[in-house]
């Protein structure tokens, strides 16, 4: 009661004491940018954006980013943001993955940090990932994305993150996807290192498969909502698996994947 | 102390106004509305800040203001389908097998 006195008497009002007439936001531990892409972006050189003085697609500033830049033509900026208040705004005001047209995809990724492999913060990532099937799924597929995007800008996927035990203090996680196929949904979640697909016995490497798999474990509990012992896989649906973005680019079967 | 009068009452003032919160256990809520989990944010620093799916929650009814800065989704191809309704039940779903 007294604190309550007190931030009135400050005059602190949060957009729940005062829907229009707030003076503190909730700053996001990170910044965050989201893009989209569709077959109606591509090809058809729509305007980056149509507001002036909105920031540009960012040039990247390596070799290997610059190989990104044609797959980044087609992928439009849609905004940035950096407060809960202003996610929910945008949310509230844009569409759900269940209404996209086919082949499209949503890229909610921190500011500064291009969806594609060859950025920085993600050459020597991975990814979780699941596919779920379309016709079982649609119902679904928007609170999971919802949840996804929450966990992401809560920051709450990484618990290593605050736990002292950090291997890296920077949040392992750098973006977070949602794909919408003609038959089956995809959501991923990107982190900036993956471990070794080799097994070694290196303890910083098994510190952090053992932090990646913690992501993986969340993202398939708490985010989705399954079962620890739920087996996912079936016709066009995967389990919850991670795959580093170099053994991506194999193709082969030596690609190794870890399974929550 | 502040003088409620001069606060104009239009809607995106506030959001591009507000100032960051810088302590998050400062601040309390109205009765119903929960703070974010104490344990996220225990050693938080430089207003980095976690949040628990629960408190993030409570701001979906209230926070519908479409941003200044969001373009108009049709001039980036971003366009609803109808895909949900009458469409999916002749079949036309089925047409692409170029899943990858």
């Amino acid at each position: 009661q007294e604190v309550d006195m007190q931030a009135q008497a400050e005059g602190i009002r949060t957009v729940f004491s005062d829907p229009t007439n707030f003076n503190v936001k909730h700053p996001l531990y990170s910044a965050w940018t989201l893009w989209f892409d569709s077959p109606a972006t591509k090809g058809r050189n729509l305007p980056q954006t149509p507001i002036s003085g909105f920031p540009q697609t960012p040039v990247p500033q390596t070799p290997g980013a610059s190989v990104a830049l044609g797959w980044m033509e087609d992928i439009k900026r849609v905004i940035s943001f950096d407060s809960v208040e202003e996610f929910w705004g945008l949310y509230n005001n844009i569409i759900p993955p269940s209404q996209l047209p086919q082949k499209a995809n949503y890229y909610l990724f921190k500011e500064g940090i291009i969806p594609a492999w060859e950025d920085e913060a993600n050459k020597n990532g991975g990814k979780w990932s699941i596919q779920l099937p379309k016709d079982k799924n649609r119902p679904n597929i928007d609170k999971m994305w919802l949840y996804t995007m929450l966990a992401a800008i809560g920051e709450t996927f990484d618990p290593y993150l605050t736990s002292g035990e950090e291997i890296s203090p920077q949040s392992l996680i750098t973006g977070v996807i949602v794909s919408t196929r003609p038959q089956f949904y995809r959501l991923s979640i990107w982190t900036r290192l993956a471990p070794s697909s080799t097994g070694t016995e290196d303890e910083q490497d098994r510190k952090l498969r053992e932090r990646v798999e913690t992501i993986g474990k969340h993202f398939k509990t708490s985010v989705l909502g399954y079962s620890d012992a739920h087996k996912l896989a079936g016709p066009l649906a995967t389990e919850v698996e991670f795959l580093s973005h170099k053994d991506s680019e194999k193709k082969g079967k030596s690609a190794k994947k870890i399974i929550v | 102390s502040y003088n409620a009068k001069t606060i104009p009452p239009s809607l995106p003032s506030a959001l591009a106004t507000a100032r960051i919160i810088d302590d998050i256990g400062q601040i309390t809520y109205p009765e119903g509305i929960k703070s974010p989990k104490v344990e996220l944010n225990i050693n938080a620093k430089d207003g980095k800040f976690k949040y628990d799916r629960e408190f993030l929650l409570q701001f979906m009814s209230i926070c519908k203001e479409k941003p200044d800065m969001l373009p108009p989704l049709d001039a980036i191809g971003l366009e609803p389908t109808d895909q949900n309704h009458s469409m999916s039940r002749g079949g036309s779903g089925r047409r692409s097998a170029s899943a990858m």
